[in-house]
């Protein structure tokens, strides 16, 4: 419903995705709960992955790693990508 | 019925309502059931109204008003107004916007 042509959002003028956008509001309105709320929702946050890197066809030794928030633009993951106007 | 908060503004869904798909910013969702009342802070996500009047409010997370806490909120929004004043790189200056967006829609949410 934006005029159109238009830039879109200003995130995404900005260069973000807008599952980054729902990400960091999503973030921003956990780190505003009452307790006890607010762990269990942290605890939501985190993110485990394990990362191998290929060489030869073969992979190496898997390394784990846990996050606390998903950075606004995860080299290692293929985001199921929405376009938004 | 409910109300939901849509990019292009408060939108009102009730049986019947035409087949939506609508994106929805920070705010508050209000859930009229009968004679209840329910509101919930919604971060972002999606409105989907099917034909058959059933309508999904999809978000990544969703509380309900009383959940949150007010002298958090105000110190959220004291924080990122002053690094939108800040900000330089146009990354920096969205993520500030966005964070006075989420902090003034949870303000008004408590104090509305």
């Amino acid at each position: 419903m934006a005029s159109a042509g238009a830039a879109g959002p200003f995130w995404r003028a900005a260069g973000m995705t807008y599952v980054s956008y729902s990400n960091k509001c999503a973030s921003m309105v956990r780190n505003c709960l009452k307790e006890p709320h607010r762990s269990e929702a942290l605890d939501r946050e985190k993110v485990h992955f394990s990362i191998s890197k290929w060489i030869d066809g073969k992979p190496e030794k898997p390394c784990k790693f846990l996050i606390f928030f998903l950075l606004s633009s995860p080299p290692f993951f293929l985001l199921g990508f929405l376009f938004i106007e | 019925m409910i109300i939901v908060p849509a990019t292009t503004g408060q939108m009102g869904v009730l049986p019947g309502h035409v087949p939506t798909i609508a994106e929805l910013k920070p705010g508050v969702m209000t859930v009229h059931e009968g004679t209840d009342v329910s509101k919930y802070f919604v971060s972002s996500g999606f409105a989907f109204i099917h034909a058959n009047s059933v309508a999904d409010v999809i978000a990544v997370e969703a509380v309900p008003v009383d959940h949150l806490d007010s002298n958090l909120v105000q110190k959220g929004l004291a924080e990122f107004t002053q690094k939108l004043g800040s900000a330089s790189t146009d990354l920096e200056k969205a993520e500030a916007q966005i964070g006075v967006d989420v902090y003034s829609a949870m303000n008004s949410a408590l104090t509305g």
